[in-house]
């Protein structure tokens, strides 16, 4: 399956990327990893007829685990395979380990997971495919085939690391042509876009690296999957949780969960009133429950999505147990 | 993990294979003779061939699941530079099929088309590229029709026919009405009776290869195809038919073949489109299938329902069964006439059945078509059936390993449908399979989510009625030659799809020789020079073309056998052939080279050639469909498999299998492992995870990321036990081992996750929402708990 | 620029250079211009794994692989495993066990399992299901190939001591 033409960009410096951007708006991508972007194009899911190849840019592999600072281009492999990591953020050495296969995370990209491009039955298909049906909101048409309408886009946030990350606190360092700036994690998604703008990211900004703050280390941290394999498949509910306990009482305590809707998600309001209290089996399933009650899967993945609504609250139930039993 | 029977807990049985004893190869654990290939990436499958001028060839998917076409335009496309040809079905419209009763496909859709992804236009250009702009420029004027995407519909009036040869006014393709016995009687007399009505979704082979096919006219007239195909002669016919080449003016070529599974063994419209651009362009054409196309080709696994009805005595003894059955065959035949007889009469073994009703329908449907997939019309009915013997044990507080062996069978006998029963290790795999499993401590006493079940399968050794069978001509030919060097060129027609057809036919030619394996050479296949055999399907091969093999090798070993003895001046009677000698027996010191003898039996003649070839006997009763199923011999199982199931998530685990097999006589043990292993992941894909999933007539995951095919991590522990006995026909004993070994491992994962839970899945795929749904359901209602222990279980 | 410009590889340890199209796929280049065919095309998609290669030595898909990103790499194919013609100690073991059927995702396990070995000689059995998750096999059920890669381990140490 060959892609389509386009011209290939390679810059050496994060100034030169961004000239290119701003010299094709709208007609470029990023190029990281290329595990999703390539699928797509072969797809021929929105190419474009520039690709900026970001792999020759030096500070976008910064990897410095110990600092908790981590380049946009690192890759899977790397996060999964470090021991520094495993230690001191278990919780996204184990979202890692559990992207795709082995092979995707060879070359797929810390960058690229946390932008990785939202999922649905009716958009990951082929040209064909998706002209017998119609052509959706996401690419080329104006009518979602999820949720009959055409303003919103309902195809599901697909990244594993980003629930990791955000219990971790991290943030993530921006470059654009109108210059530098940070975000939370958390802020990165945008939950009032349309679905198909989904983070706040200007036009041609990049995410140069993402920062772990240490406190996160003082803390345990998982993450739980729900998928129908152990291999190959992309999150139908994923579940980050970090909990660090103070004596008895919680001192600090997070979760947030990708898998189910159009952006990843965390839930202060549910978790922080539990910080200075002891959890109990029944703190735990109330809050696992309330979880369950704020999320809303829509039928756009393999398994039916009041299954994986369902699955929430185990999940998130499980992975506190866990914590807790760790602790 | 997977190991033939061993350890102290399996008693030693009295069925069990002498293991090869007195032979040098047969029953010895051989490496496939390609492996060397296959682990240096030099085998060639048809995508790695390359023809001077090569064209590729592209085929343009149709947007509509059932519409007729108004018109198609491919000027646009034929303008464009670097296009050599654009085909539309009008130019090749014959029909052909697998079975000649039932020719519906056609290379390209002619009137109308049939479902999503059917072919349209055909384009043979420079390049890649080329194609893809050309196809662009097609335009297809398109007038819908009623779409049907539902059995139940099409085997009812309907407004439009998909194809004018339906039945009556229905989509019905094949409808079968079977009765043996009184049935009706034998349920209003029966003291037990249970129902089990069963919902599978349709599976895809998921063959790693996708098709391939490479042809090209030559100017004297003839046209070679290369094709990654099970058959080799169905599409050598196929292409005669559609084509109107004499057969002699077509040479097909089959180079590796990256697994088949049944997908590979119809002749396609994607093949004879590719030869039809070869023959317009007078260029080699080479089209190679997306993996979507290759779901959309199918002919897959049938969208199934069936109710079977299971009565029984006081005793437990099995009195009657009643099957129906509604196959979803998609847009075309294929071969389902078979399928569809198949469905209700593989239900007849291994069990004493006295009578027997069956009503069977396929019916069309605007779903890409069903066909022939592993263990091809026994694995859905066999779960229905084995899941109502289940249920009876329960019904009737029996033990299920128990009640079956009460039920089975005997070796040389018949059924009620007349299926000649020779060989039957059916029993001894029952016990294999208990006592390995440590069943009477298991059964009914793991805690709850836990849970232990068992199944029978049984399969034909080998399609007893060819699909070509007037005039009768053998089934499976094979040709020896040897020239001066005293290499043996084998050559078959029989289709290496992995299977490894190729080293059996090596192992029994070295084996009645004498000599070496790596002193013969497999010619498989080149229609050209290989004899007729009828390909890989219907778990034929090893019992068919074996035992031609064997014929073969035997009259070359009388030539060779008479050369010898007048070098040695001894009778040739009395001589044997072992370590590339001929000596007498008992005496090495008395003999000569197997290559002297070659060069003896060769003078004023020249190279020694050998055919042998097989036919299966006449059998199978005379009433209208009597044929179906009826095979030379059958091979038995019982799989005992233990799951535990996640109570919160409904995710089931298999731990493990004990995979007890009658193939008779295993010939290379290491290979059939390889086929129990290989069915064992297959199957357990199609009861945890796969499915053609359609939304109407649409198919949602035409790919591997969305088509769940089971991952490494996924596998259970696999214990294959080889008990069966030597089958008097097969050839040194052997019976098949390709297709059967999928079947028990449905149902009896089914059964363990019963023994698990208490419930019984009967719609499969069984992915974890559905239990998870049914575990709410069955707390809900206070059933969510392991049904009672029969006495007999642990008494045994 | 969408036009061809010039690619250094070194591929089974011989360098080349080649003018290579921006769009033109790492397997496409392996497959039909340098014509090692013993990378399969599988899925086309990145799932199968039937394309896998060494790049730098990490096992990556090639059909995901834009081949001009590879400036500069080592690729390894299956073609380039073993010397002078001897096969591994892998190859052997997947020869000898069964390992391959079809064989035609036997290439991308053997480069998968061959990184394994380098990285981490005496796998466990779960560590070696992992590694090779990235790659289907629809024929064996994957036990022989587990096997497989589990001898070459003992081959590749020293005898216990009795």
């Amino acid at each position: 399956m060959h892609l389509e033409p386009f011209e290939l960009h390679q810059p050496a410096t994060l100034d030169e990327a961004l000239q290119v951007a701003a010299s094709h708006p709208g007609d470029f991508d990023y190029l990281a990893g290329g595990t999703d972007l390539l699928p797509n194009y072969k797809m021929r899911l929105n190419p474009r007829g520039h690709v900026i190849a970001l792999g020759g840019i030096p500070e976008l592999h910064a990897f410095a685990p110990e600092a908790g600072t981590f380049g946009s281009l690192v890759t899977l492999r790397q996060i999964e395979r470090d021991p520094v990591i495993a230690r001191d953020y278990p919780g996204l050495s184990e979202a890692a380990r559990q992207v795709a296969t082995p092979l995707v995370r060879a070359s797929g990209s810390l960058g690229g997971n946390l932008l990785v491009e939202t999922r649905c039955f009716f958009f990951n298909q082929s040209a064909s495919w998706r002209e017998a049906l119609g052509y959706c909101l996401k690419a080329e048409g104006d009518r979602c085939h999820v949720v009959p309408q055409k303003e919103r886009c309902y195809a599901t946030f697909s990244g594993d690391l980003a629930p990791s990350l955000l219990v971790l606190g991290a943030e993530v360092d921006l470059v654009s042509f109108q210059g530098p700036r940070t975000l939370a994690l958390d802020d990165l998604y945008d939950p009032r876009g349309d679905g198909i703008r989904r983070t706040r990211l200007l036009p041609g900004e990049l995410v140069v690296r993402v920062r772990v703050p240490p406190e996160g280390r003082k803390s345990r941290s998982t993450y739980r999957k729900l998928r129908v394999r152990p291999a190959f498949d992309f999150p139908e509910l994923g579940v980050a949780a970090l909990l660090s306990l103070e004596g008895q009482r919680v001192r600090s305590l997070r979760l947030a969960v990708g898998g189910l809707e159009t952006y990843p998600r965390s839930f202060p309001t549910l978790t922080g009133p539990l910080e200075g209290t002891t959890l109990t089996d029944e703190s735990i399933a109330e809050l696992a429950r309330r979880v369950q009650g704020m999320v809303r899967p829509v039928h756009n993945t393999f398994l039916a999505p009041d299954y994986r609504k369902r699955m929430t609250e185990v999940f998130v139930r499980r992975a506190l147990a866990d914590l807790r039993g760790a602790s | 993990m997977a190991k033939s029977a061993s350890g102290p807990a399996v008693p030693p049985h009295p069925l069990a294979p002498a293991s090869g004893k007195g032979y040098r190869l047969i029953g010895r654990r051989l490496p496939l003779v390609d492996a060397a290939l296959k682990v240096t990436g030099r085998a060639e499958y048809t995508d790695d061939l390359k023809r001077p001028g090569l064209l590729v060839g592209r085929l343009l998917k149709s947007t509509q699941a059932h519409a007729r076409i108004a018109g198609v335009d491919v000027s646009a496309a034929r303008a464009l530079p670097g296009v050599a040809a654009v085909l539309t079905g009008r130019r090749f419209p014959t029909p052909f099929g697998v079975l000649p009763m039932t020719h519906d496909e056609t290379a390209l859709a002619v009137e109308k088309v049939r479902h999503y992804g059917e072919w349209v236009a055909a384009v043979a250009a420079v390049d890649e590229e080329t194609c893809e702009k050309a196809l662009r420029r097609i335009e297809v004027r398109y007038e819908p029709l009623p779409v049907y995407d539902d059995p139940g519909v099409s085997e009812r009036p309907v407004t439009e026919k998909i194809h004018a040869r339906a039945l009556r006014d229905t989509n019905i393709q094949k409808e079968v009405f079977q009765h043996f016995g009184d049935v009706p009687r034998a349920f209003q007399e029966a003291f037990a009776e249970v129902k089990v009505q069963g919902r599978f979704a349709g599976v895809n082979h998921g063959f790693t290869e996708p098709h391939c096919v490479l042809a090209e006219a030559s100017p004297d007239g003839r046209l070679t195809v290369w094709s990654a195909t099970q058959v080799p002669h169905y599409l050598l016919r196929a292409l005669s038919e559609v084509l109107g080449l004499p057969l002699h003016r077509i040479r097909v070529i089959k180079p590796e073949v990256g697994g088949g599974f049944g997908g590979k063994s119809d002749p396609f419209p994607h093949e004879i489109a590719c030869a039809a651009l070869a023959v317009e362009t007078g260029r080699p054409v080479k089209l190679l299938l997306d993996r979507e196309d290759v779901f959309y080709v199918n002919h897959g696994r049938h969208p199934t329902r069936n109710l079977v009805r299971l009565a029984a005595d006081e005793k437990g003894t099995f009195t009657a069964l009643d099957v129906e059955a509604l196959l979803d065959g998609g847009a075309f035949s294929s071969f389902g006439v078979v399928t569809t007889y198949y469905n209700g009469v593989l239900a007849l073994g291994p069990y004493r059945l006295p009578s027997f009703r069956y009503h069977g329908v396929r019916a069309y449907t605007n779903h890409p078509p069903s066909g022939a997939m592993r263990a091809h019309g026994g694995t859905n009915i066999r779960y229905s059936l084995e899941m109502a013997v289940d249920a009876l044990a329960e019904r009737l507080g029996r033990d299920p390993v128990a009640l079956r062996l009460q039920n089975l069978l005997p070796a040389d006998t018949q059924t009620v449908n007349e299926f000649r029963i020779t060989s039957n290790g059916a029993e001894a795999c029952l016990l294999a399979a208990r006592d390995r499993s440590r069943w009477r401590e298991r059964f009914r006493q793991l805690p709850y989510g836990e849970g232990i079940g068992v199944a029978c399968g049984f399969y034909i050794s080998g399609s007893n009625s060819p699909i070509h069978f007037t005039p009768r001509f053998p089934q499976s030919t094979v040709h020896l030659k040897v020239d001066v060097d005293g290499g043996v060129t084998i050559h078959s027609g029989a289709a290496d799809i992995g299977q490894g057809s190729k080293t059996l036919l090596a192992q029994v030619v070295a084996e009645v020789l004498g000599i070496r394996m790596d002193r013969t050479r497999v010619a498989a296949v080149d229609s050209d020079t290989a004899p007729v055999d009828l390909g890989s399907y219907s778990s034929r091969v090893t019992f068919m073309m074996g035992n031609a093999a064997k014929r073969a090798a035997e009259e070359l070993r009388e030539a060779l056998a008479q050369a010898a003895g007048d070098i040695l001046g001894e009778p040739p009677a009395g001589l044997v052939f072992e370590d590339e000698r001929i000596h007498r027996d008992g005496s090495p010191e008395v003999g000569v080279d197997f290559l002297a003898a070659v060069h003896r039996a060769m003078e004023h003649r020249g190279a020694l050639v050998a055919s042998g070839s097989y036919e299966s006997p006449p059998m199978g009763g005379t009433f209208k469909g009597a044929k179906a199923g009826t095979a030379p011999a059958y091979s038995f199982s019982a799989y005992v498999s233990q799951v535990k199931v996640d109570l919160e998530t409904g995710f089931v685990d298999v731990k493990k299998v004990w995979a007890a097999f009658d193939c008779g006589r295993p010939l290379n043990p290491l290979a059939v492992e390889g086929q129990i292993e290989g069915s064992i992941h297959m199957g357990l894909g199609q009861l945890l995870s796969e499915s053609m999933d359609y939304r109407g007539a649409r198919l949602m995951n035409p790919s591997l990321l969305d088509y769940k095919i089971l991952a490494p991590q996924q596998m259970p522990e696999v214990e294959c036990l080889l008990v069966g006995g030597e089958d008097p026909e097969g050839p040194f004993g052997a019976k098949e081992a390709g297709e059967g070994p999928l079947i028990p491992v449905l149902p009896s994962v089914g059964a363990a996750v019963h023994d698990a839970l208490g419930i019984r899945f009967l719609d499969l795929p069984l992915t974890p929402d559905k239990v998870f749904r049914a575990l709410e359901r069955a707390r809900r209602e206070g059933t969510a708990r392991k049904p009672p222990l029969p006495g007999e279980t642990r008494e045994g | 620029m969408t036009a061809s410009a010039p690619l250094h590889l070194k591929v089974n340890g011989v360098p080349l250079e080649r003018s290579v199209p921006p769009n033109r796929i790492l397997l496409d280049l392996l497959r039909e211009d340098l014509n090692l065919t013993g990378t399969k095309r599988g899925c086309d998609l990145g799932t199968c794994g039937c394309c896998t290669v060494l790049l730098d030595g990490v096992p990556t898909l090639s059909c995901l692989t834009l081949a001009r990103l590879a400036e500069g790499a080592e690729v390894t194919t299956i073609e380039g495993l073993g010397e002078h013609g001897e096969l591994t100690a892998l190859q052997r073991a997947f020869v000898e066990h069964g390992a391959t059927q079809c064989g035609f995702c036997t290439p991308g396990f053997l480069l998968a399992a061959t990184a394994l070995l380098r990285d981490h000689p005496t796998p466990s059995r779960q560590e070696i299901q992992e590694a090779l998750s990235g790659n289907l096999c629809r024929c064996t059920g994957y036990v022989k190939i587990l096997e497989a890669v589990e001898a070459a381990c003992r081959t590749g140490l020293p005898a216990p001591s009795p």
